[in-house]
């Protein structure tokens, strides 16, 4: 077990690698340097051209070749020139060769913009916001407690009340209450997060004052957006384990319980759930990692101050370093949140062994 | 029974939550202002580059010069400095005596945590930091080839090696003694006093740069009337009175309506008069209005979808507003809106021989002729009014007596379409019909999408099939920073009321990735551009003014869309508010009526 969750662990490296890059070349590659937009708006091509070169916009992004195999290029120049442009002199000899070449420094190959976000992350050293100039860790560390307020009640509350009513579906499967729950759940889905927000907040908190309109001040400010968002998610988690249930109150155990003169509640809780728990877990722990980043409408119209609205907002503005760390720590939380989730299998289902 | 106990703990949990008003009110004898604040990135003057950070930080620093309030057309007045400077004959030293008892806020910066008197050696020190090249300024223009050394100095910080060496002189900032401040130019500049105005040139102390570091950013220390009590990122922040501030008094003198709207009772009383500002960083413009009438903050601005609700046909309060007390103000803005063609595009750019410019030049003026501006200001609730050029009204160089030659007439665009080899929108040597790009801003954003429909149609009336590419803001910039785009919408807010600021954009040197995004070259337009930089504000520069402007215009490297008017509403107990183009450190002038 303890080999196999080492090995898991080291998953973490290739596949946030591979993250950095993709997001890497979105906006370096194909969104290109943003020096011109930190100069500012009167800015000289002159001054876009020393911001490139003091943040280092200027190296190659991937590998810095010419840094790495410089002192080769005068042979080989030289090589190139006698053989295919009958210049008069003599070639590169073998010592002019090994001389270049233990001048190299293979390592400068590394001294590009994309191994320099790896080396930085790998310490953990997340950098500065381009917009703010603030530290992403000290932001990130502000807005992830108040996004955790709203995301895991939510959440919790959320699957609590999806899972029993699904067992109650799957209970008074095909009659006029499953019916019902169906028939809402199809409607709630039906309609955008948005207009649950909006409608929320104008009766709930401007109409009715019943709760403040913004702020995070206290468990009350937070109580209307994660109302919100429950609803708002009710509909397909309903829809979801309800089929989970129902899948499973056809199979043979189901029946052979119910002929054992097992009752109703005893199959449903002692049986049933516990034998969908392994589908009902990989979409528990997987919706974890995204718990962090934070709901990101609830946030920006209750004014909760947390990494959705920082993410958005560093979207909308091309802060990439804070981009960068978001989407590093996403996809560590990611993996770990899988690991956590195989392990969660062994003990859901004794049948698992891990290997 | 579990289910009450789990009642009750619900309501607990409230409960103990409304302990905490979002608005705890004032405490007696107090005034204070509650506020949207927008996305404030932090504190350091000489980073402050947008609108709604530049607000915050005028609250707490300070320059030499400010804005005379209530004086219109716009004139400076002296701020930290004891009056305006003495400029020599040859316009190239601006020499400023500095007010005497001027003090930093207290702060554990200083030894004893009291601030101390401001000298002139603060203000070349922080001059240097707007330079500084590690600082990565985004106001470094404000001296930038204009103050003697100063170039070279900013040259020699961009070494990432060593500090920055802030004992090292820089020729054109002189400190001949702790109160006189020279400032030395290698050409005249009379745009000088107005950048004076802006946070890239206010006073910071070094103490504070030092003891804060890069947390500076977070630690605001000025001689502002405010200071800076909290500050939860995202979401909220507070100030208070600064108790060390100067005697600054409200103004005198104003426009000749402002004595009967009450702006003048005030008269010579010592600023400022709010004691506590609390601003929220509001996102969400729902949430905002919604704040706004149930009184949680104090002014808003009006967007497209509430206009209607808010502002009748007459463009007045909505009579159910109106019984609010709420108060309306409507002001034009400094500020230009445009359809940019790409000078280096092959089919609607400068040309390559002397036919080709010709051809394209009347392809951009039939363009620039089928965008219906009427049209335009409809969908903007009447909130836009039309631009009739780079100028904008209320400045010298704009002539409201000169129309545009390219207003709306599809006749007109018609013909000089078919003068320009497209008759009917088609190619007359292909026969293939006309097709171009439009790059937007704004991608997702509904109004830009419903904008971008409208210039399709307007084009499709003179037989031109046009495609909208939406791209969001910062892909936009680069887009234009790289030149990939073929015509493009932008716009322009003036940093200070002077010509100049705007007609940069269309000065050659400065093609993308510099401001002129639409790479429009002309060696006559860029002659007189250099003259102008140099010239005092007088009548013959804003006569040049003009000709730089009607030069544009009749090349046509853009089409003229209009000028914001702005809408804002006021809680009826916001007393001595004007609008201002400028308004970042106006907060000291306002006042909170007992209500």
């Amino acid at each position: 077990m303890t080999a196999y969750i080492i090995r898991r662990l080291f998953t973490v490296i290739p596949i946030t690698l591979g993250v950095l890059l993709l997001v890497f070349v979105i906006y370096r590659v194909i969104g290109g340097d943003p020096a011109a937009r930190l100069a500012g708006k009167n800015a000289t091509p002159q001054k876009i051209e020393q911001i490139r070169k003091q943040f280092g916009y200027d190296k190659p992004r991937f590998f810095n070749w010419g840094a790495a195999f410089a002192p080769l290029a005068t042979p080989a120049r030289q090589w190139w020139e006698v053989t295919f442009k009958d210049v008069i002199g003599d070639k590169p000899g073998w010592n002019d060769w090994k001389e270049a070449t233990l001048k190299c420094q293979p390592l400068a190959v590394f001294d590009s913009q994309f191994w320099h976000l790896v080396r930085r992350f790998a310490q953990l050293d997340f950098g500065r916001s381009l917009q703010s100039n603030q530290r992403i860790s000290t932001m990130i560390a502000e807005g992830v407690v108040p996004s955790l307020c709203v995301t895991t009640p939510i959440f919790v509350i959320e699957l609590s009340v999806a899972i029993a009513l699904a067992l109650l579906c799957a209970y008074y499967r095909n009659t006029w209450i499953d019916r019902t729950f169906v028939v809402i759940s199809i409607v709630a889905m039906s309609i955008s997060g948005l207009v649950y927000i909006m409608l929320g907040q104008y009766f709930f908190a401007f109409s009715l004052g019943w709760f403040p309109v913004w702020g995070f001040e206290g468990p009350a400010y937070v109580a209307l957006p994660v109302a919100i968002g429950v609803v708002a998610g009710l509909g397909g988690s309903l829809r979801f384990y309800r089929t989970i249930m129902l899948d499973e109150m056809y199979q043979d155990y189901v029946r052979t319980a119910f002929a054992k003169g097992c009752s109703q509640r005893e199959v449903l809780f002692k049986h049933v759930l516990k034998n969908a728990l392994i589908p009902i877990l990989t979409n528990v722990v997987v919706a974890i990692p995204f718990l962090y980043t934070g709901a990101l409408l609830l946030e920006s119209f209750f004014g909760i101050p947390g990494l959705g609205r920082m993410t958005v907002d560093a979207i909308y503005t091309g802060d990439e370093p804070v981009l960068f760390a978001m989407v590093f720590i996403g996809s560590v939380i990611f993996v770990i949140a899988n690991l956590i989730t195989d392990l969660c299998y062994t003990w859901a289902d004794p049948r698992i062994r891990l290997q | 029974m579990s289910l009450t106990l789990a009642l009750a703990l619900a309501l607990a949990f409230l409960a103990a939550g409304c302990g905490q008003p979002l608005n705890p009110g004032a405490k007696p004898g107090e005034m204070v202002y509650y506020s949207e604040g927008g996305d404030i990135k932090g504190f350091d003057p000489v980073k402050a580059s947008d609108v709604d950070t530049a607000l915050q930080v005028c609250k707490i620093y300070e320059g030499l010069l400010e804005y005379d309030y209530l004086y219109r057309p716009y004139r400076l007045v002296p701020n930290l400095a004891e009056s305006l400077p003495e400029v020599s004959a040859d316009g190239l030293t601006y020499t400023f005596r500095i007010k005497k008892g001027i003090y930093f806020q207290d702060d554990p910066c200083f030894p004893g945590g009291k601030g101390r008197e401001v000298t002139a050696e603060d203000f070349i020190y922080s001059f240097k930091r707007t330079m500084d090249a590690k600082n990565v300024s985004t106001g470094s223009w404000v001296f930038a080839g204009h103050v003697l050394g100063v170039d070279e100095w900013a040259k020699a910080s961009e070494d990432l090696a060593r500090p920055t060496d802030y004992a090292r002189p820089i020729p054109g900032f002189e400190a001949p003694d702790r109160y006189t401040l020279r400032i030395r130019l290698k050409a005249p500049y009379p745009q000088l006093l107005w950048t004076l105005t802006m946070q890239y040139s206010f006073a910071t102390p070094r103490e504070a740069v030092e003891y804060y570091k890069g947390d500076f950013i977070n630690h605001p220390v000025g001689t502002g009337p405010y200071r800076l009590k909290s500050w939860r990122r995202n979401y909220r922040m507070e100030f208070e009175r600064n108790p060390t501030y100067h005697d600054a008094r409200y103004p005198s003198v104003g426009e000749p309506r402002d004595r009967e709207k009450g702006l003048l009772d005030d008269a010579g009383k010592r600023l400022p008069f709010i004691d506590r500002i609390i601003l929220y960083e509001v996102r969400e413009y729902y949430t905002w209005w919604q704040m706004f009438l149930r009184g949680q903050i104090y002014s808003v601005g009006i967007s497209k979808d509430y206009f209607n609700k808010v502002i009748n046909q007459d463009l007045e309060l909505t009579p159910e507003m109106a019984r609010r007390g709420i108060k309306l103000y409507k002001e034009p803005q400094m500020d230009v809106f445009y359809i940019g063609f790409n000078w280096e595009d092959p089919v609607v750019g400068g040309g390559k021989t002397p036919d080709e410019a010709e051809r394209h030049r009347k392809l951009r003026q039939a363009i620039a002729c089928a965008i219906h501006q009427k049209q335009l200001s409809e969908f903007y609730n009447g909130r836009v009014i039309p631009a009739s050029g780079p100028i904008t009204p209320g400045i010298a160089g704009y002539n409201p007596n000169k129309p545009y030659p390219w207003r709306f007439d599809l006749d007109k665009a018609r013909r000089l379409l078919a003068e320009a080899g497209y008759p009917g929108g088609k190619d007359a040597r292909t026969g293939q019909r006309l097709r171009l790009a439009l790059d937007m801003g704004g991608a997702g954003d509904a109004e830009a999408r419903q904008m971008g429909q409208m210039f399709v149609e307007f084009l499709r009336a003179i037989g031109i099939d046009m495609s909208i590419n939406f791209s969001l803001q910062p892909e936009h910039w680069r887009k234009l920073e790289r030149k990939e785009t073929q015509m493009f919408t932008s716009g322009w807010v003036m940093d200070y009321p002077d010509a100049q600021n705007v007609l940069q954009l269309w000065y050659g040197p400065n093609e993308s990735p510099g401001v002129n995004h639409c790479n429009y070259r002309n060696p006559e337009f860029d002659k007189l551009y250099e003259r102008i930089l140099t010239m005092q504000d007088t009548p013959e520069r804003a006569q040049l003014y003009e000709q730089m402007a009607d030069m544009m215009i009749a090349d046509c490297p853009c089409a003229f869309l209009h000028h914001r008017l702005i809408y804002a509403l006021m809680q009826k107990f916001v007393a001595n508010f004007k609008p201002h183009d400028f308004p970042y450190a106006n907060m000291k002038f306002y006042k909170v009526l007992k209500h």
